[in-house]
């Protein structure tokens, strides 16, 4: 349902109301009277931190950190205000270390005595989970943090009139249906802002303001009112950043090139599969979902030593200590760098939930495995491993909200591009014979090692010009053999970031990340026909 | 202290008191629904032989829906269940109602409601479950984790135990209920889960085993035995050899049929006759002389030997019914035969006419045979023995064709024996196939199925092993 223009001058003012909602919520400090919550940096919130450090501390804990998270998310499904969700939440969770058992305890309740039940609750888990077995963590030395950073966005997501952004998604769907031939398929947006506060037992106290924001919209090309093709917009994917995301960009242009490029796929003929290899374009879109399913998964430490063994699975890197600075995980000119700093990625923060400013990292340097993602305690394994301390936390722990408890998740990733000023459409020009992939689906086995991938838009390169579209086709890839079979990645111009998210651990978790990579030219990729039985 | 805090969960009272506070902000006409739900869990993970973390969590979700007169559905969600918060949630789910409010309209012509009764039979909560301390998890993991250790290996695992409770209410005038407000009150309702499962490794990870188990009733969970059975595949899946791909006579723990089946039961969900939209595999055709789509409804769809049905009294299963769910045992498929298929309900008032709803299964039982596995083996020349399944994804919503991999323990039978442990394969087939080509079945038991998300209900199974041939594998995959 739209909104007529009278209705938007008879409710402005109501708008104007709705931008603001729904505040305030109630937290309560000192004697436990419920006052307006106040902006994450009042010393108040600190003091309740505070309360929970103390009260872990008194009942035995070596080490303890505390978060507690205000999160709000608006969610636009097809543009109507009809369907935006609200949903706002406050939590806090405690987390203590007591002879090397980690407890954990998390509830909705901001106040001083909740403080002190959650942290003994947490001691008491600790305790209990000993049992008479020795364990040991040694948490990597970190410096001590203070201070509130905020996620610098253009414009809060949470200031703009939800009119104003119905009306946007809107027009986006009048620009494409008025079209005869051209369908809307979904249009729907979600921001998130999340206030966060964390302390830990060696004096680090910060607080951070973050956004997350991801629309979802897709064109339908039509013949006869059927949908033939669809076209996803791939600008949209979750990003740090505000309305901006939407704002920002020029969507009409690129809603224009989509449809030229599924029109384009469709005037194609199709071809059912040839089974068999095939030297293979990638998009950057297809590349960036190859590197971080398979390296991106593989090089987490806590995964690789198999803590992650009942859920996820467990690494094809299985021998992390002995792999880092020499083992080939792809050809020379595979270089992986991580960040949690970058502008504009879902992953950056200033400091990591356990209060760690993340640096930047090289996880793969010319085909050689350099390193793994950690947190404090898995940087204590390889210290323990190398029987050093020179390890430090790459900043990579991260929880949904301060009702989780902190995991390591996937820091933004990226590829390297090459050296020569490659793109995808000048890869499959210089192709005489092949394929070329667009938007591949990754499924992955459970150690990153085994893929198969799924797409519409696969084309048969002759000559370097895609002559048919193949349908029904699978892509069966194995982690070392596709980057040991890498030929060429496109230049730094054709690379492209994109938003993405891991589940992991239990209960399970959602770690938002992103991924920058270019395109790129493999020696083969061995295609199937995905839906033929043996 | 055993860490077992009584007041975890909102109890009736106070969910009835928060209900009607909220309902006492909302004045001034129009319809308003609220929702109380809250949640606990205790929880235990542990890798390489030790617990690396126990918590204990606990959150409240309140959602407001409200819709004043010509007005469109407001929905707030929050956790804050202070006076203030309160009235500033409803009044802010009444001005997302006022935005699209058009004058005139009223609320349209509604529908004369059926009364439902709440059902109140179910087995879906235990003590056993809620008043588990920690003293009781952490040794419960002990048990799991020192046979493992004492071999060498590597114990992996999470146990959850959680409660849950809910209720919601609307205001006095259940006559101007209609379309997406059509609501019944659900009374308050609690319900518990439990689960727990295990990877035991060794320790050059050339051999993985698992087992898992859940139920609402944490007694129903011998953790000990699991424990022994992952080792136990763990020890037996060691240097497993690489065979050719292709199609195999298989026996499926029980454990592989319910991943396989997760493919097939949420399509009993559909709406009958399926029109259009999705592709569902309980079409059958358009019918010109009639002018409709008609399903495969009273047709023999898989091995007359196979039943599917749910019944919401039955201790062993445990599912959470809604008011307006049937209160009685459903059979979705009888003797191979399709003989129901889930309703939408919101679009469907006028029709039903006091006439309870098809939710379609939320748990359900499969019929089994008296066949042991043991048995199964020793009558099979040559075929494969598989543990579970993972990383399923549909291919083809028609004939429900899905790919997927074998998962912690592949074994080759041959002449009636277990010969060695083989590496693991990509399949591609559909759950319509297996329930076709059924050699044999087993006694059904109840497996492992973790609840949807926080304070999530259960979707409980109770599925037979099956020895099925022609099983098409399609790839090799030297994961382990």
């Amino acid at each position: 349902m739209s909104i007529s223009r009278r209705t938007l001058l008879k409710y402005g003012m109501q708008a104007g109301l709705l931008m603001a909602m729904p505040r305030p919520l109630l937290a309560q400090f000192g004697d436990g009277t419920p006052e307006a919550l106040p902006p994450i940096q009042d010393p108040r919130v600190r003091a309740l931190a505070e309360r929970a450090l103390e009260a872990a501390r008194s009942a035995g804990a070596s080490y303890s950190d505390v978060r507690l998270t205000h999160t709000r998310i608006r969610e636009f499904h097809n543009p109507t205000v009809t369907s935006i969700a609200d949903l706002e939440d406050m939590v806090v969770g405690v987390r203590v270390l007591v002879d090397g058992y980690w407890g954990f305890a998390a509830s909705p309740v901001w106040s001083p005595d909740e403080m002190a039940r959650l942290a003994n609750e947490a001691v008491l888990h600790a305790r209990i989970s000993k049992q008479g077995t020795p364990r040991e963590v040694d948490l990597a030395s970190a410096p001590q943090v203070t201070g509130h950073w905020s996620m610098p966005v253009k414009i809060d997501p949470f200031e703009v009139s939800p009119f104003e952004i119905v009306d946007y998604l809107q027009s986006l769907r009048n620009f494409v249906i008025r079209w005869s031939d051209w369908g809307q398929g979904p249009n729907s947006c979600s921001f998130v802002v999340q206030e966060k506060a964390f302390a830990n037992s060696e004096g680090s106290y910060c607080t951070q303001r973050t956004y997350r924001s991801e629309g979802n919209f897709v064109i339908q090309l039509q013949e006869k009112r059927r949908t033939v093709a669809t076209g996803w917009l791939d600008a949209l994917t979750p990003a740090g950043m505000g309305w901006e995301l939407y704002k920002d960009q020029p969507l009409r242009e690129l809603i224009l090139k989509l449809m030229e490029e599924v029109k384009e796929h469709w005037k194609l003929p199709p071809k059912p599969v040839d089974v068999g290899r095939f030297p293979a374009v990638c998009d950057a879109l297809t590349v960036s979902r190859m590197i971080d399913m398979t390296l991106g998964r593989a090089t987490e430490l806590d995964r690789a030593l198999g803590y992650e063994a009942n859920e996820g699975g467990t690494s094809y890197l299985n021998d992390p200590f002995n792999m880092i600075g020499k083992h080939e995980v792809g050809a020379s000119q595979l270089t992986l760098r991580a960040n949690r700093s970058e502008p504009g990625a879902v992953g950056t923060v200033q400091w990591d939930d356990e209060g760690v400013r993340p640096d930047e990292f090289t996880i793969v340097e010319n085909g050689i495995l350099r390193d793994f993602q950690t947190t404090r305690e898995s940087a204590g394994w390889l210290n323990h491993a190398r029987g050093n301390s020179l390890a430090h936390s790459h900043g990579c722990a991260h929880a949904p909200t301060a009702l989780d408890a902190p995991l390591q998740h996937t820091p933004n990733l990226i590829l390297e591009p090459g050296a020569e000023d490659l793109d995808f459409d000048s890869a499959i020009a210089g192709m005489e014979s092949g394929v070329a992939i667009r938007g591949l689906n990754i499924d992955m086995d459970f150690q990153g090692l085994n893929g198969l991938g799924t797409t519409d838009r696969l084309y048969e390169i002759k000559n370097g010009k895609k002559v048919a579209r193949i349908v029904g086709a699978g892509v069966l890839f194995r982690a070392p053999e596709l980057w040991k079979g890498l030929r060429a990645l496109g230049g730094r111009n054709s690379s492209r970031r994109y938003g993405t998210f891991a589940v992991k651990g239990a209960p399970a978790q959602r770690g938002y990340h992103s991924v920058t990579a270019p395109p790129a030219v493999f020696d083969q990729l061995t295609l199937i026909d995905v839906k033929r039985k043996a | 202290m055993s860490g077992v805090d009584p007041e975890r969960l909102l109890t009736a009272a106070q969910c009835d008191e928060l209900l009607r506070r909220v309902l006492s902000f909302a004045r001034g006409g129009g319809q308003t629904m609220v929702r109380a739900t809250s949640w606990w869990q205790g929880e235990l993970r542990w890798g390489r032989n030790r617990v690396n973390l126990s918590s204990d969590r606990r959150d409240i979700s309140l959602t407001i829906y409200r819709r004043i007169a010509n007005g469109s559905l407001g929905i707030v969600v929050t956790n804050q269940l202070d006076d203030a918060s309160l009235q500033f949630a409803t009044a802010a789910a009444e001005r997302k109602s006022r935005l699209d409010a058009e004058a005139g309209l009223g609320y349209g012509h509604f529908p004369k409601l059926p009364e439902y009764k709440p059902y109140t039979e179910g087995k879906i909560w235990s003590d056993a479950t809620y008043d588990l301390t920690v003293e009781e998890r952490a040794a419960a993991a002990r048990s799991m984790i020192a046979p493992a250790e004492k071999k060498g290996l590597l114990s992996a695992g999470y146990l959850e135990v959680r409660g849950a409770t809910m209720a919601t209410l609307g205001d006095d005038f259940p006559e101007l209920r209609s379309g997406p407000l059509a609501y019944w009150h659900m009374p308050f309702t609690r319900w518990t889960h439990a689960y727990c499962s295990t990877t035991v490794r060794d320790a050059t990870g050339s051999g993985s085993g698992w087992a898992g188990l859940s139920s609402y009733d944490w007694n129903a969970i011998e953790t000990a035995a699991l424990g022994e059975r992952a080792l136990e595949k763990c020890l037996a899946s060691r240097n497993p050899v690489a065979i050719e791909p292709g199609r195999y006579t298989v026996i499926l723990e029980p454990q592989a049929v319910a991943d396989l089946m997760e493919v097939l039961v949420p399509s009993l969900q559909q709406r009958e006759p399926p029109e259009g939209g999705n592709p569902s595999p309980w079409r059958l055709g358009f019918d010109d002389a009639l002018g409709l789509w008609r399903s495969k409804l009273g047709l023999k769809v898989v091995d007359e030997r196979i039943t599917i049905e749910h019944d919401p009294s039955d201790p062993r299963l445990g599912i959470l019914m809604s008011p307006t769910e049937l209160p009685g045992p459903v059979k979705w498929i009888e003797n191979g035969v399709l003989t129901n298929l889930g309703h939408f309900f919101s679009t469907d008032i006028v029709k039903l006419e006091g006439r309870y709803r098809l939710r379609g299964p939320t748990g359900y039982r499969m019929s089994g045979g008296t066949t042991s596995i043991d048995e199964m083996i020793a009558t099979t020349r040559r075929g494969l023995l598989v543990t579970r399944f993972s990383n399923i994804r549909l291919l083809d919503g028609e004939s429900l064709l899905a790919t997927g991999l074998t998962r912690d323990g592949l074994w080759l039978i041959e002449n009636g024996k277990i010969s060695k442990p083989v590496k693991n394969f990509r399949f591609t087939e559909s759950p319509l196939f297996m329930l076709n080509s059924i050699d044999q079945l087993g006694e059904s038991v109840r497996v492992f199925r973790p609840a949807r998300g926080r304070g999530g209900s259960p979707t409980p199974a109770i599925v037979p092993p099956l020895k099925v041939r022609d099983f098409s594998f399609t790839s090799l995959v030297d994961a382990v």
